[in-house]
Parts: structure tokens; sequence; C-alpha cells
């Protein structure tokens, strides 16, 4: 290892366990990182330094209101959970897709955000293979991407399952979140997710009335407010 | 107090994880009552305001709650990990609302600064001393060194941001950070190891 070697990368090291390298210098800093096991060390040797710093800060008394609502919002949650569990379908829907030529309509009221990453990236919303299972509103509506990734939506109640096939591992630190578009407004699903090690993933929408689009992407560990990056997929709902 | 929430305070944080993805409400209750203050008050540190503070809080919990508490114990502690979960979102707040400037100090008016003793847990008691190695690391760098990692990790700004701000190159920017880090870590060491 040299000392130019050292000079170039020591220095990002340091800004990435930050959080302070551009974009363009964090692509180039991880492909070196696959690498480089001396950046990798440094690294790990760095970030325990980031992960303590709030550890100094001063400390401010929460008030007792916040430990109420996050704890009445955990309990509805576990209550919902509760009452779903066991309706849910999971496992061989793949082997019973049907694909059809369901068109990406233009969803106007989407967040720009993720309107502009769509766009910036390139997203194929026009060729997209997707359609509709059997037409009906109570019926499996099926939508395949160009990169292989499957949707399907299973209809239950007022709400419904997003199941997804063929997902690409995420890394650690991502998490799947769907959002949904009803009256022109984007709404994120409460629940975020993975896949498992088979690329399955699925996700429960409780309340499905009115729902024009649902969409997935990827996000931060802890999901996002808006859309922050391309859709996986893009399942128009008739 | 029910027995599982007994139970569940004598577990450590990874081995709460498993209850967390189970959705465990006592279990995650309890995971609240250890981590709620300090993912708090590191909110307010970075938002400066109560009531973002709270709202930041409470998306944090909720979202670890909701994605099932996917913990990956190579990238860290737990309490570490769902740190970092709260400064993303306490600097997404920060930029949605264009450039808050950060506090830029370490300022210690610690609430377990002023709880007896006695009324520590190992943990906390543990985290107390983390904290007082941390200011005191902090503490003994050059200003230079400890503004930019300040900018950087509870104000949410890129290098070059930083270095417009501060006048100087983008390699000085880099620099000064990596000197700080490796000064923080350094007096860490043994505690850290």
């Amino acid at each position: 290892m040299t000392n130019e070697h050292d000079s170039r990368w020591s220095d990002d090291v340091a800004a990435y366990a930050l959080g302070a390298l551009e974009a363009d210098e964090t692509r180039e800093l991880e492909a070196h990182l696959e690498d480089c096991e001396r950046c990798r060390s440094e690294l790990r040797w760095l970030t325990a330094a980031v992960q303590v710093l709030p550890e100094g800060i001063e400390r401010v008394e929460p008030p007792p209101r916040l430990r109420e609502s996050v704890m009445t919002e955990v309990r509805a949650d576990a209550r919902r959970e509760a009452d779903t569990s066991g309706s849910r379908q999971h496992g061989g829907w793949l082997s019973r897709v049907r694909v059809g030529s369901f068109g990406w309509r233009p969803v106007a009221a989407l967040a720009a955000v993720a309107l502009a990453l769509v766009a910036v990236a390139g997203y194929e919303v026009g060729s997209s293979d997707s359609g509709n299972g059997a037409g009906g509103s109570q019926s499996p509506v099926v939508t395949r991407e160009a990169t292989g990734l499957v949707a399907r939506m299973v209809r239950e109640g007022d709400g419904g399952t997003l199941e997804l096939a063929n997902v690409r591992e995420l890394p650690n630190d991502r998490v799947l979140e769907a959002w949904v578009r009803r009256a022109g407004e984007v709404e994120a699903v409460p629940a975020l997710f993975v896949p498992d090690h088979e690329g399955r993933a699925s996700t429960r929408i409780a309340d499905m009335d009115g729902v024009e689009t649902v969409m997935v992407t990827s996000e931060p560990e802890g999901g996002s407010k808006a859309p922050t990056s391309a859709p996986l997929v893009t399942m128009p709902i008739p | 107090m029910t027995i599982r929430r007994e139970k569940a305070e004598r577990l450590a944080d990874e081995e709460l994880m498993p209850l967390l993805g189970a959705k465990d409400p006592e279990a995650f209750e309890v995971f609240y009552d250890r981590h709620g203050g300090v993912a708090y008050s590191l909110a307010y540190r970075i938002v400066g305001e109560r009531a973002a503070a709270e709202d930041v809080t409470q998306e944090a919990f909720i979202s670890l709650w909701r994605s099932g508490a996917r913990f990956d114990s190579t990238r860290g502690s737990v309490r570490s990990w769902m740190l970092s979960i709260v400064r993303n979102r306490a600097i997404d707040h920060l930029r949605s609302k264009a450039g808050k400037a950060p506090k830029l100090t370490f300022d210690d008016d610690s609430i377990l600064e002023q709880r007896p003793a006695d009324e520590l847990t190992d943990a906390e008691a543990m985290r107390r001393e983390t904290a007082d190695e941390v200011r005191g690391a902090i503490g003994q760098l050059p200003g230079d060194q400890s503004k930019v990692i300040e900018l950087a990790y509870f104000g949410g700004f890129s290098h070059s941001e930083i270095a417009r701000m501060l006048g100087v190159p983008l390699g000085t920017v880099k620099g000064r950070m990596r000197l700080g880090l490796e000064k923080i870590r350094g007096e860490l060491a043994e505690g850290l190891a």
C-alpha cells in the first residue's frame, strides 16, 4: 500500500464515515472498499468514533406525551397485525401469475421527488410488462416489471396484501417501502418490509379504498416520508 | 407491570431485537424506555426545536417498529443503529427546512448527571462513562477539527458545503475530519475495543 493510496483514500474514508461525501465520491469509494481491506479496516475503526458522537451531547428529557404517542401507535399496529394475521396468502402464487398488458398511467400527483427520480433513472414507465389478473376489483392484480420483479395484489376486504417475487437482495441499510396514490395524494404504507432469501416480500395495505396506484421503492433504513428512489414496481389498480 | 415486561427488562438490546421483529409491544416499550431519551436528545440537538424533535423521534421509533427492527449486529450496537435512524430522520427534516444551522457546541447538562448514582443501571453507568469520554475526547480537539465533524454529523452538511461555509479547500475539510475522528477514536480506543 503506497502513501499515494493513503493520501487519496484516507480522507475520503473519514468523510464517508461522517456521511459527508458527495454522491459520486460515495460511489467511487464504495467501489474501492470492495477491494481494499485496509480501507475497510480504517472505516470500521473510524465508524466506531462516529457512532459514539451522540453520547456526548446534552441530554434533553423527552415529554411524557411522546412515549404515550409512540406506544399508542405501536399497540394499535399490534392489534391490526393480530386482526389480519392468518388472512395473508403466502407462497406458491408465482406459478399462478398471469401477465397481461396493463399500461402504466402517468401519476400526475405522485410526490415530485419520486417522479423526478423516475425520470432521471430512465425508468421504463411505458414498457413495463404488467397486467390485470382477472379484471374484477377483488381479483388479484399482477404486474411484472422489466427487471423481472413480479408484484401481485390480493384484495382482502377493505385492504389487500401486496406480494413481490424476484426482488433483488437489498443492502443491509435499505428496506422496501410501499406507497399508494389516492385522489391525487401519495401516502406511505406504514409497514416497511424486506425480501427473504428467495427474493419474496409482502406487505399489508389496510385501506385500498380509492387507491389508483401502488408503488414500491427501496428506501433507507427506517423508511422515508416521500419516495427517494425510482420505483421497483408501479402497479395501477383498476 | 406485567411479568412479560419484567422479563423483557432483563434482556440485552440484542436479545430484544427478535421480540421487536415479532412485533411485541411490551418489548418495544422496554426498548423505547432505554433509548427514547438519547434519541430525543439527538433529534433535538440536530433540529433545534422540541416539537420537531418529537416528530422526528416518533417517526424513527415507529419506522423501526414497522420495519421489524431489522438489526445487523456486524454494523455496531443496537443503540448506535437506532441513533443512526434518528439522525437520518433529523437530517431529512433539517434539509426539508432548507439549511437550518446547527448549534456548534457539545454543551452538557446531562439529565443523567443529575440522577443519583444508585438509580443508574450498569448499562446506563457505562453510557455515562462513555459520554464523559466522548466529551473529553471532543473537548481536546482543535476547534477547526471539532467544527467540521459537528457540521457533518449534526448538521448533515457535505464536505463541499462545509468548505464553502468555512472558506477552506475541500481537502482541508476532509483532512480535518480524518484527524478529528482519529483522535476521538484513539482516545476511546480502550473503551471501544
